[in-house]
């Protein structure tokens, strides 16, 4: 199930809402976890095992951990964390890379000669957001080691955050110790569900009105097009809009997730900071899909020594950082090739450019961190390797068919008001406008933009199915 | 007010998904789109079969959102507001000048389309009669000086001459035909068809290949038989702000029977009797099918001109409204729709005393037609 579809908002969540609250609070959490459950399984209902065996394994891990370090045992919990980190990497593997490996490696001999049905390939559909909360619960076992969180002794508690719906198949990636206590106590107060009904609209607006729209323009438009069509400023102005695409929709779902979490009572932290006015790559990757990056610097980056071991080793860890960063955007690779992309750059940035850029003026370094990212997102979108090489020389001006076109003035014309919205929403002025009104204004506008953005919404998603049957007569 | 307001907040948002999702628990389901000429979804059954394969949840979604209270509002309000932010098409059809709706034209599958041609050849060969093949362009070429500029619009004419060159019928191409004419009511402006002016057109365009003199515009009277027809076009666009279409007609239909030919479910041939111009269509929104009645298998038009030859023609709906015009030519007039006919047409030729034979389509029905194969039996 999707956040952005008639069935969650006018059917779902009403429910959610209503068992939830009408629920006394000892029972809010069974409540969830059942309404979660059935959000998983909405989907492809076998797939709810996954969320069983998840569950009861890590669960049993952690009371694991937690007895051997009251042992003292630290190598019993090493071996129980250790454990758990395999079997959630394991189930990631398993459903997300086996294809793509057996597929890349399938010229050797050695696969081909195995025994396997289909040619060793899986023929299940990826279970829907085992990226997010494998890496969820991989967080529980090392937190409880660690020392930064207590060990669930309820497996009933346990399982509602596995499953927690708000943030399950999109993120943010959230780690036990920010949510074990919330998990166990929340306050459900108005002040919070009201202000969650604000992100979660906000959000829903991103997703729907800015993300859905310019998504056309690069996939129906400029994806679709053979390259030998393109032109260099078609090319631009495709993957730009592939660049607010990709925002608005992964952060309008990330706001989804947190103002449905406040309506729940939980606090998620934020996931994205207005990453596009970065002015620098390192900047950029602080404030972009911030719950990937602190997961991977937490239980990743710093296990392998941080920055404090020598030069080489660091060089080393960090493109292993990235490529990990890389390819858990999706098993192929293009997403490897841009992971190693961001690790080189940021490399760079560490041992000298950092310094470089801090000498030039402001602008220059707005300039220098989007010429990146927007680059980097054309390696992101195109996993094809021969459509990905025509497309990045269109933009630099080799192939394709000149500057410009009649198509790329037509496309520019009826999307250029929702660019401009798309550029404004990636900064903070609204935001700023928005503090700088008086409280009065503020309490009489506020209604009524939530009820237009809910509207509107609305009417995008009610079209979703608009499909009128044409050729019934010819 | 200052303490209950976030109260305030959240109820307003509860108050308005629950109203959204009473008024849907309320209004009856509709089991027919007139507007977007589809049957909705309806409530799937619940089995535990279909809830363990997750058939039911996406039954269940797309029921929730067919069914949705005020649907056409919505879809309606969705198109206002794309207009409103600066796009020039909605679904695939382009906004154009003077009250338009033309559908964008895509670059055709051309292997299909060489198949296609194919089929159309293998025919000539097989017939026994003289084959005249004809495509008709569309708005989208005829008019494309109406779409907005710059507009993603495939060029019907490069089709065309594919057609002059790879066909070993004798090919008319109508491009000049329309366009000569492009500043007329030759098609509808929310209809993907030709008018009945347009059609004379087309008349006219063939009366060569044919071997008959066309009578001149003049010498019809022009009766317009409805002011309200919102057609195809206007449909899948979502667009409400468009007048609607005048349809007009020309061709007296004194001493013409049409028989349509088909069968009844255990397969036994029947006959029905049908109208050169069945008026009752024109209470109902798909009123293009006043001509002939609309779709059918086979149907034979009688003229009581028996002097005249006999004509087969296979057929696209854009034949309907050119029928009339030919009237006076023919003795006879066998249309045959491909997606129901599976026969041989050849032979039907023979069988029947057929004197020529024209195959004629619109040039995006022809593109995309996976029936064509049953031509060349």
């Amino acid at each position: 199930m999707v956040f952005s579809s008639v069935f969650f908002l006018f059917t779902y969540l009403p429910i959610v809402l209503l068992a939830y609250y009408l629920a006394p609070l000892r029972w809010r959490n069974l409540v969830l976890l059942v309404l979660n459950l059935v959000f998983y399984g909405w989907g492809e209902p076998v797939y709810i095992v996954i969320m069983f065996a998840s569950t009861a394994i890590d669960y049993t891990h952690g009371l694991l951990v937690d007895k051997c370090k009251k042992k003292g045992n630290d190598r019993g919990a090493r071996g129980a964390v250790c454990s758990s980190v395999v079997f959630n990497l394991a189930l990631l593997f398993f459903f997300k890379y086996w294809n793509f490996i057996a597929g890349s490696l399938g010229v050797l001999p050695i696969i081909q000669a195995l025994p396997l049905p289909g040619g060793g390939s899986i023929p299940f559909t990826l279970p829907i957001g085992i990226s997010f909360y494998t890496f969820q619960t991989m967080s529980y076992t090392i937190d409880v080691y660690r020392g930064d969180a207590r060990a669930q002794k309820s497996i009933l508690n346990f399982g509602t955050f596995v499953t927690l719906f708000p943030q399950l198949i999109a993120g943010p990636i959230i780690k036990y110790k920010d949510l074990g206590e919330q998990i166990d106590r929340r306050d459900h107060t108005a002040e919070r569900f009201a202000a969650g009904v604000q992100v979660f609209v906000v959000g829903m607006a991103k997703k729907v009105l800015l993300a859905n729209n310019l998504g056309m323009l690069w996939d129906d438009a400029y994806k679709a097009l053979p390259t030998a069509e393109l032109t260099t400023l078609g090319a631009w102005l495709g993957i730009l809009a592939f660049s607010f695409q990709l925002y608005f929709d992964f952060s309008g779902y990330s706001d989804m997730a947190v103002g449905l979490g406040r309506m729940l009572g939980f606090e998620f932290a934020k996931n994205f900071d207005y990453p596009y006015i970065s002015r620098s790559l390192t900047e950029f990757w602080r404030r972009w899909h911030i719950s990937l990056g602190s997961w991977f610097r937490e239980y990743l980056y710093i296990p392998l020594g941080g920055n404090r071991v020598s030069r080489p080793r660091l060089l080393l860890n960090l493109l292993l950082v990235w490529a990990a960063t890389g390819i858990w955007h999706g098993a192929s690779w293009n997403f490897l090739l841009w992971g190693l992309y961001y690790g080189v750059l940021l490399v760079a940035e560490k041992f000298f450019l950092g310094a470089l850029l801090e000498r030039c003026p402001r602008w220059l370094r707005h300039l220098y961190a989007l010429f990146f990212i927007v680059v980097g997102w054309a390696l992101f979108a195109i996993e094809d390797f021969s459509h990905l090489g025509p497309y990045l020389a269109a933009m630099f001006g080799f192939g394709g068919k000149g500057l410009t076109d009649g198509m790329f003035f037509y496309y520019l014309r009826s999307y250029f008001p929702m660019l401009a919205v798309a550029a404004v929403a990636s900064t903070p002025l609204a935001k700023q406008l928005w503090d700088r009104l008086g409280e009065k204004p503020r309490m009489v506008l506020l209604p009524l933009l939530l009820l237009t953005g809910l509207l509107v919404c609305t009417c995008y998603l009610v079209d979703a199915t608009y499909n009128p049957f044409l050729y019934f007569r010819f | 007010m200052k303490k209950h307001y976030p109260l305030f907040l959240s109820l307003l948002f509860c108050a308005f998904l629950g109203s959204m999702a009473a008024a849907n628990a309320l209004t009856p389901d509709r089991a027919f789109s007139e507007l977007e000429n589809r049957a909705l979804a309806q409530r799937p059954a619940l089995s535990w079969k279909a809830v363990g394969s997750g058939e039911f949840m996406k039954d269940y979604e797309r029921y929730i959102t067919d069914q949705f209270a005020g649907r056409d509002g919505w879809t309606a309000a969705k198109a206002y507001l794309e207009r409103a932010a600066g796009k020039r098409e909605n679904n695939g059809v382009y906004f154009c000048d003077g009250s338009t709706l033309i559908t964008r034209f895509e670059e055709p599958d051309q292997k299909r389309l060489t198949n296609n041609f194919n089929y159309v050849n293998q025919f000539v060969e097989k017939s026994p009669v003289p084959v005249t093949f004809a495509l008709i362009p569309t708005q989208a070429s005829i008019w494309a000086e109406r779409l907005p500029e710059g507009a993603p619009n495939y060029d019907q004419r490069l089709v065309l001459s594919q057609a002059a060159q790879s066909s070993t019928a004798r090919f008319v191409d109508l491009y000049d035909a329309l366009y000569d004419h492009k500043d007329e009511a030759i098609f509808y402006r929310t209809d993907h068809h030709w008018t009945s002016l347009g059609a004379y057109y087309g008349y006219v365009g063939l009366s060569g290949a044919l071997g008959y003199e066309p009578a001149p515009l003049e010498q019809y009277t022009k009766t317009t038989v409805s002011t309200e027809f919102y057609g195809t076009v206007f449909s899948s666009s979502g667009v409400r702000w468009v007048e609607p279409d005048e349809m007009d007609i020309y061709v007296p239909e004194e001493g013409i029977t049409v028989t349509s030919h088909t069968y009844d479910n255990k397969g036994n041939p029947v006959e029905e009797p049908r109208e050169l111009y069945d008026r009752s269509y024109l209470e109902k929104k798909d009123k293009y099918s006043m001509f002939l009645g609309g779709q059918q298998p086979l149907g034979v038009v009688k003229t009581g001109n028996s002097d005249k030859p006999k004509l087969l023609l296979i057929r696209d709906s854009y034949s309907d409204s050119l029928v009339p015009f030919l009237t006076p030519h023919f003795s006879e007039i066998h249309l045959i729709d491909l997606r129901y006919y599976k026969l041989s047409p050849s032979q039907y030729i023979s069988d029947n005393g057929i004197d020529q034979a024209l195959v004629l389509y619109s040039v995006p029905n022809f593109v995309s037609d996976s029936n064509l194969l049953w031509i060349s039996r």
